[in-house]
């Protein structure tokens, strides 16, 4: 066993953004001044240049090539580039949205920037990674990082109790996740998903089953997936906005990543009976309860911020029925789920720009009839926000559209049975959703407005609300290019 | 007659651990249990790990149970810094009635 210092090339993002977050931390230890928005600007230079590094790296590699890193502990290949890419500008876009929050809603916390990139160093860790122990390590630098991030409005009571209910599920999870991933190296001995792969058909099944489903179930959770949910909702409320549009952006999109390479890429295929009654099972009827559930809740929401949240946790349905086609074997699946991961992560941060945008100080201004009438006041605001429910709802022309378009079709591709009626109730969901998407836009549009709203402004948050929608508006009308990533 | 101690008797330890953690995270009300509960619980999965690598004779498992005590001592320090920080604002830590939220 020796160290390959030729490894340390292609993990240059995760790189990046550790040192740049442990930089960041230090300055903030050293700075004296009060206003903190050069750590933001260091924050956005950071995870751009992560992002730079990625898209290098992955122009580098070979379409089909795949490299194992350090005694397969972590993997580099085109699709975790294209994840960790999309994690350094979800880390970037979360970097402006905070200076004018922080400001304005009174939590001037530096800290902010060096964990957001910490934070966002666990999620490349697993978008690359190839052994339990990196998924393990990956998952637990992430959710360390936004726990803390969660917490920081320290004087809030409301930010507090979310931070503590985020914990506490949050850690009750990792607690599964870990004795599954125990079970499965006790079915297999070892913990290189390369080589669990190759010994999938000879491992003791009821280990191997057993530790599946608890890994399944810690995920679940992670990705706030019914009926391990009931923390989200809570959580992204009582966060800070900021801290909210990256946990359900970057959070979730990492906890997929993981799960692609654990479930779809090394335990998926045709390894049967593993592939299709180990872990595709439950996830089918996770998909299904999620999808419905999310939405059905969604709509009795008054909240903006509980609104998207359950409006998060129905898309977490559809991503796993992405997953589902992927590890059957369908080859659409993973180019599918990249894409989806990509449109909904912009969409969610566009959207809660928008929400940082609307509110002013001592006034969140989260109930859905404080919206009224923005339009004719903020007709830019109204119009970002417009897009980004429209592409959550999945309308064209936006990339929301062709993102559950391809992952149903995805899943139509895998030829099973399941499948078929989970995409039956996918496509009946979609259609339930416009509803509570819409009521948002009425309100905004046709409402009379109630007072004056006097927004957050700042130029950075004004990137945020323009860059997201206009993406997304460009993902939904020349899809081909994200689909060939 | 002596009894030898062999895996299965660890691998049980373990999961009983495991099933006592599990059961003091849904049954008790304080948070501090509660991450004691979520403890005993990280440390079965640990003692599960530590066992199989020994039946494999495989190194990999003990570094990574390496790995988890390191995380397991950051995700509580995180954990009790919040404590701290919820006990100052209202000199209780009891989750059922932390119900600010929903409302």
């Amino acid at each position: 066993m020796t160290f390959a210092s030729g490894d340390l090339l292609y993990i240059a993002p995760f790189l990046v953004l550790a040192l740049s977050g442990i930089l960041l931390v230090l300055a903030e230890a050293f700075y004296t001044g009060k206003d903190r928005t050069a750590l933001a600007g260091l924050t956005v230079a950071g995870a751009l240049s992560s992002t730079v590094v990625s898209v290098a790296l992955y122009r580098h590699l070979g379409a089909t090539e795949s490299r194992l890193l350090f005694t397969e502990m972590l993997v580099a290949d085109r699709t975790g580039y294209v994840l960790t890419a999309l994690f350094g500008v979800v880390a970037a876009l979360a970097a402006l949205l905070a200076p004018a929050h922080q400001r304005v809603h009174g939590w001037v916390v530096g800290e902010y920037y060096g964990i957001l990139l910490l934070a966002a160093s666990g999620m490349v860790l697993l978008a690359q990674a190839a052994n339990l122990a990196t998924v393990f390590l990956g998952v637990e630098t992430m959710s360390i990082g936004v726990y803390v991030m969660t917490a920081m409005r320290r004087r809030s009571k409301r930010g507090n109790e979310a931070a503590m209910k985020y914990f506490l599920m949050g850690a009750f999870s990792t607690a599964f996740l870990l004795y599954g991933m125990a079970l499965v190296y006790g079915a297999i001995g070892t913990t290189s998903l390369v080589q669990i792969q190759g010994r999938l058909v000879s491992g003791n099944l009821g280990l191997l089953t057993v530790g599946t489903f608890m890994m399944v179930a810690a995920f679940a959770f992670k990705i706030a997936a019914v009926p391990f949910h009931m923390w989200a909702p809570d959580a992204y409320e009582g966060a800070p906005t900021p801290v909210t549009a990256f946990m359900a952006a970057a959070v979730k999109a990492a906890a997929f990543a993981a799960m692609m390479r654990m479930f779809g890429q090394y335990m998926g295929g045709d390894r049967l009976p593993y592939g299709v009654i180990g872990w595709a099972s439950p996830m089918v009827v996770l998909a299904a309860i999620t999808i419905t559930v999310g939405n059905i809740a969604a709509i009795r929401q008054d909240n903006i911020k509980r609104m998207l949240a359950y409006s998060s946790i129905s898309h977490a349905g559809v991503l796993l029925v992405g997953l589902c086609a992927m590890g059957l074997g369908s080859a659409s699946g993973k180019p599918a789920l990249i894409y989806y991961l990509i449109s909904y992560s912009l969409t969610t941060m566009g959207a809660f720009a928008v929400v940082a945008y609307v509110g002013s100080k001592d006034q969140e201004r989260l109930d859905i009839d404080d919206w009224a009438g923005l339009a004719t006041r903020h007709p830019g605001a109204a119009l970002a926000m417009t897009l980004c429910l429209l592409s959550l709802g999945g309308m064209p022309p936006t990339g929301g559209f062709f993102a559950k378009f391809y992952v149903f079709k995805s899943a139509m591709d895998a030829q099973d049975q399941q499948l078929l009626w989970l995409t039956a109730i996918g496509v009946i969901n979609s259609a339930i959703s416009i509803y509570y998407y819409l009521r948002i836009v009425t309100t905004m549009y046709f409402k009379d407005p109630r007072g004056e709203i006097a927004p957050t402004r700042s130029a950075a948050l004004a990137f945020v609300m323009v860059a997201c929608p206009l993406v997304i508006l460009e993902m939904g009308l020349f899809p081909n290019w994200w689909l060939s990533l | 007659m002596l009894m030898t101690i062999g895996f299965s008797h660890f691998l049980v330890l373990a999961a009983l651990l495991f099933a006592i953690g599990t059961a003091g995270v849904l049954l008790r009300k304080n948070v501090l249990i509660i991450m004691m509960s979520i403890e005993l619980m990280l440390n079965a999965a640990n003692l599960t790990i530590l066992t199989f690598a020994r039946m494999h004779g495989d190194l990999g498992g003990h570094s990574f149970a390496m790995v988890v005590i390191a995380v397991a001592a950051a995700e509580v320090a995180v954990g009790l810094a919040i404590v701290v920080a919820i006990f100052r604002g209202r000199r209780h830590v009891d989750v059922d009635k932390m119900n600010i939220l929903k409302h």
